[in-house]
Order: structure tokens, then sequence, then C-alpha cells
């Protein structure tokens, strides 16, 4: 029963971690249909601010994550202005655009610290470890799984209860009876992009103390991160959310029962398949409207 | 603006599309009298290869409109065909076990798994690399285009799928060779040649198929499938309306271009003496999708120019550290520049340069007409 209860707990943590890099995604993707292969770059960016941050400013990793967002969400916002805003009605072609981009990040990354693995601090109030249904579970984990809902919170609240989220929704509906209505899609997708780029940003910084911070860390969480959208669906804050934990509970579960490699093998399967067999909603490309 | 060649036929407008198709053939066959070095023909014997995996990708993308991010499968599928039988060859002397590889002995194998068993016939291996990942990708495309999956997520399950291959090769150690994949072969041996990988044999047999599969490729877009496959990229459900079975064409375009993949890697276990996992890679992968991009996707001669050019820079660049770093990063650069900006690839541009001047020749000849037309009716 202990064991089953660890089970669990050992998924919702790496549920909350997929969460964290994938509601960015989810947000971009969802609104803007922008396969965002840079996604795993502004995780790897956010990891290396928390790192840079720490080493030469001497700040704690709770108090550079605003800096962190707001640099990396900067990153996002030019990024959008003269790369992606260029590739309207473009979508395969905007995978192709983000992952060079994604290459000149990881690249100019490597050549100006370079390649060698860096490591950020726990802060130290996070370090202990507490309770939960009697198991003994890392504090900064549990940390984790509240900060996740937390963002998932405010991402839902700012869709769905500010100025900017309408707009952004209108948009999504119908691009030109928006803009008929004064709205700036330009304006409004450069900020959504900036603000998925910083949330991606903050996953990286966060998951930092757990990982190794590398120049090509990015690249698995990507791949996670889709997968997290896309059983989730689009469009759907709080489809990524179940599917966060599902598939948190799922690679727990089977690595537990086989190994790492097995489980992925079977999760990336199992959502082959849910791709092919999960109707509309999935499968009709989105274009930009 | 009519067609500016008022009366080219047929045969002379096919004549003109070959011919640039045959130029490139032509250089890549005389390079070894102007190269007289083995070292170097082995490494451009290497491009040569991935520029037939390239022109595999350009018929899937730029003609079927199909982005296939696991085109490394059918790669790696291919080179461990050849790399199975070639392994098998191997005099088994570091063993001792009776013709079991060496890997398998080091996993306490006992006996030879029944899938390696045939691969003791080459032609079985031969036929098995080039039809192998046909089938695998016919199914695969059966599984997606019936269900008419399209776009992204057709490049979302492709990646997958491949990532998952991967992922089994590496984790069965004991019959794949695992990580380290499969070394240390036999030279490959077709009517009594012997291909060592830094031969002239080995770079005139890739210089072969680099033909083949450019001349294969052509016929196929030059076909009244390969035309169906081209509209159903520019407009699948107007082609549906029409009648045309859809899926069914693009199902032969995925497992064509898999095919010549296929043959793509098992040239590449000759040449590079070995298969790994790495060759059904992302990394790989992506890359292909790069040069087939930056060459031009809608050009196979283009395509293949983009991975040799490509690749040739990168590896004459990776001798210096410092310079293969900064050449990622322009390289990044000048890919999404490409995208951007270029979307048929240098061979867009070449066209375009070609049409411009021709245009421009003709543009003069009607103004020296018209100035002679002008002075005789003056006089």
């Amino acid at each position: 029963m202990d064991q089953f209860i660890e089970q669990i707990v050992t998924g919702l943590s790496i549920g909350s971690i997929l969460l964290l890099v994938a509601l960015g995604l989810s947000i971009i993707y969802g609104s803007m249909g922008i396969i965002n292969l840079a996604h795993g770059e502004f995780v790897m960016l956010g990891a290396y601010a928390a790192w840079v941050f720490h080493t030469y400013l001497g700040l704690g990793l709770l108090a550079s994550l605003v800096p962190i967002f707001l640099v990396v969400a900067a990153f996002g916002w030019v990024i959008e202005r003269f790369v992606l805003s260029l590739l309207n009605n473009r979508p395969l072609d905007t995978i192709l655009a983000t992952w060079g981009v994604g290459i000149m990040l990881q690249q100019a990354v490597r050549l100006m610290v370079g390649s060698e693995l860096r490591y950020v601090q726990l802060p130290p109030a996070l370090s202990d470890s507490m309770d939960v249904f009697g198991i003994p579970v890392s504090s900064y984990r549990v940390f984790l799984f509240v900060v996740s809902i937390a963002l998932f919170g405010a991402t839902w609240l700012l869709m769905n209860r500010t100025t900017v989220g309408m707009k952004l929704r209108a948009i999504i509906q119908d691009r030109s009876v928006a803009a008929s209505f004064g709205i700036n899609a330009k304006r409004v997708y450069a900020l959504t992009f900036a603000y998925g780029a910083g949330l991606a940003g903050l996953a990286g910084a966060l998951v930092s103390p757990l990982k190794s911070v590398s120049p090509d860390m990015g690249t698995g969480y990507v791949v996670d991160a889709f997968m997290v959208v896309v059983l989730g669906g689009v469009q759907s804050l709080a489809g990524t959310v179940a599917s966060a934990f599902i598939l948190g509970e799922l690679s727990g579960g089977i690595a537990f029962l086989q190994n790492d490699t097995v489980a992925k093998a079977i999760v990336l399967l199992a959502i082959v398949v849910l791709i092919r067999f999960r109707p509309e909603g999935l499968f009709t490309a989105r274009v930009r409207a | 603006m009519p067609s500016h060649v008022p009366h080219s036929s047929g045969l002379q407008r096919l004549i003109a599309q070959l011919a640039p198709l045959l130029i490139v053939c032509a250089v890549v066959f005389a390079l070894p009298v102007l190269l007289n070095n083995d070292f170097l023909l082995n490494k451009v014997a290497r491009y040569l290869v991935l520029g037939i995996l390239t022109i595999s990708l350009g018929l899937s993308w730029g003609f079927g409109g199909i982005l296939n991010l696991g085109q490394a499968m059918s790669f790696g599928l291919g080179s461990y065909a050849m790399a199975m039988t070639l392994k098998l060859k191997t005099v088994p002397v570091h063993t001792g076990a009776s013709g079991l590889p060496d890997f398998m002995v080091w996993n306490n194998v006992a006996h030879l798994p029944w899938f390696w068993e045939p691969f003791r016939s080459l032609s079985f291996a031969i036929a098995a690399g080039l039809i192998g990942p046909a089938l695998v990708a016919a199914a695969l495309g059966w599984f997606m285009f019936r269900g008419r999956v399209t776009g992204v997520y057709v490049s979302i399950i492709t990646l997958a799928t491949m990532v998952v291959i991967n992922l089994v090769i590496i984790d069965q150690q004991s019959y794949t060779g695992g990580f380290n994949g499969i070394t240390d072969l036999a030279q490959l041996e077709l009517f009594g040649v012997a291909f060592d990988a830094y031969g002239r044999a080995t770079y005139y047999l890739v210089a072969s198929c680099v033909l083949l599969s450019l001349l294969v490729a052509f016929a196929f877009t030059k076909s009244k499938a390969g035309l169906i496959v081209q509209a159903i990229r520019d407009h699948e459900s107007r082609v549906r309306y029409f009648g045309y079975d859809v899926a069914l064409y693009q199902i032969f375009v995925f497992a064509l271009s898999a095919a010549i993949a296929g043959l793509a890697g098992m040239l590449y276990t000759v040449v590079m003496e070995f298969a790994s996992p790495t060759f059904l890679g992302v990394q790989l992968s992506l890359s292909v999708v790069v040069w087939c991009a930056v060459g031009g996707r809608q050009s196979l001669v283009g395509a293949f120019l983009g991975a040799v050019l490509v690749a040739g820079m990168q590896g004459a660049l990776s001798e210096s550290a410092a310079f293969l770093e900064t050449w990622t990063l322009v390289m990044g650069a000048l890919f999404v520049l490409v995208v951007l900006f270029l979307p048929k690839g240098l061979a867009g541009l070449a066209q375009a340069a070609l049409r411009w001047t021709v245009q421009r020749r003709q543009a003069a000849g009607r103004d020296v007409a018209q100035g002679v037309g002008q002075t005789e009716g003056s006089t």
C-alpha cells in the first residue's frame, strides 16, 4: 500500500513538471496554431537565466523567478515579431522556422557559456522533506506541484477574465472580424507568444535544481510537452492539466513495472494511436487565422 | 507571359529538365579523376549517400506534401539490414562461438535469434533493406492516411514512431548491439567485387545509386501517379472529389520514399563500416529536413546538392571545434532565412535567376528586332 501511494506521489511529481513545461506550449499551440519546436530552448534559457542570476548576481532561485519570466518572454516577443509573424498561413513552416531558431539559441548558449553541465542550488528553505500521506517527499517537489497548479490558475484567469484574454479568444474565433472591431491581432499574438515563452522560462528555472543544466536539455522537454498537449487536446487548458498528470502517472507506473525506456516507448505509441483515432479537433491541422 | 520558348516540343522540355540531373551525375562520376585521395573520396561518398537520403525526403515532402520527420527511420532500417548480413559474414575469430556475432556472445545469447537467420543470405538482406522500410512505411502510411491524418500530425506520428524504434533498438542490446550498434563488419562482396569503404569500387557503387535514385524519383514525378501526388499536395480535397483514392497515392509515395531511404541506409553502412542507433536518430532526421529545405524541397537535384554541400561544409569545418560551433549557429540562421524568404530553397533561387536571364535576353532580342523594324520603316 505504501508503495502504491509512493508511486502515485512520484507520478504527481512527474506530472507537475510536465504541466509546467507544457502550459506555455499549450497556450502558443492552442491559440496561434504554431508548433513551437524552440519551446525546449526557452526552457533551457530559463534554466540558464536561473544559473546566471545565482552565480553572477547572487540572487536566490525564488527571488529571480520574475526577472527570468520577463527575460525569456522578451526573447519570445522578439522571435514572434521578426520570424513567426512572417509565416502567416504556413503552419508547417513554423515547425521548421522555430526549429532553426532553437538551433541558434542552443548554439549561442553553447558558444557563450560552454557546454559543461551547470548546477543550480535548491532554495535553502525548501531543501528538507515533508510527510505526504505518511510518505516522505522532498519539499521542493511539493512546491513545484503547488506552483504548477498556481500557474495554471493564473493562465486560466488571464485567458478567461481579462481583456487581453478576451481579445485573444476573439482572434482565435475569427481574426478578420476581430480586427474589424479594432483588435490589434499582431500585438495580441506577440504578447501571447511572449507569455508562453515566459512560462517555459519559468519551467526551466524551476526544474533546474532537480536536473543538470546544459545547452541541449530542451530537446527532451519539447517532445514530452508535445505529447501532453496532443493528448490533452488543442485549446483546452483543463485538458492539458489532466493529460500532464495522466502521462506523469502512466510513465511513473510503467517505469516502475518495466523500465524507463519501455515506459517512454509505450507512452509514445499510445499517443500515436490516439492521434489517429481521436477525431476532429486533434486532426484538423489548424491554420493561423 | 506565355511560354518564353515558343517552339519547345515535349522532348526538348524533357531534355531541359533532365540536363541539371545529368550534369550533376557527370560531375559525381568524374570526381575520382580529380580527387586522388582515398580518404577524401570516402568522405565524399558519405555525403553522396546523405544526398540520396535527402532526395527521398524531397520526394515525400516536396512532391507529396508529407513532412516526414522520421525519414531517418527507413535509413536506419536499411543500414541495420546491411550491417546484420555483413556481421554474419565475419570470421568468428574473437568469439569462438560458431557464427554468432560478438556482442551476442557478450550478452550471453546462445543461439542466433530467428530474425537474424535469413540475413545469412546477402540477397535477402539487400531485398530486406529495400522492401523492409517500404513495407513499414506502407503500414504506417495506411494507418495515417486512411484516417485522413494530415499536416503537422503526420510529422508528429512519424517522429514518434522513429523514436519508438530507436528506443527499442537501444533497449534490446543482446539482439541489436544496443547503444554501440553493430560494428566490426565484413566487406560487402557483390558479383565478385569487394567493396572496400575506401576503395574506388565503393565510390562508383554510391555514384551509380545516386544516378539510379535521381532517375527513379524523376520518372515518378513525371508519371501520372506522380502528378496526382503533386495535385494532392496542392489541394487534397479537390483530388478526392475527382474520385481518386487519395490515401493510396500518399501511401505509395511514402513507401517509395522509404525504399530510397533504405537504399541510402545500406550504402551508409558500407561506407561507414558500422550501423548505429544514431542513424535513426532525431538529430539526423531533422538535419535531412534542413538539407532538403536549403537545397530546394521541390527540386530533386536541389535537395541532393543541398545535402552534399551543407553536410560537406559541416564535415570540412569539423576539424576545428570552434569553427564547427560557429557554423552550426550560421546554419541555424541560414535555415531560418531560407524558410522565411526562399520556400523553394537554393534551387528555386537558381531557377528564378535562370528565368530572369532568359527573359532579359529575349527582351533584348525583341528590342533589336523592333529597332530593325523601325529603321526599315523609316527608310
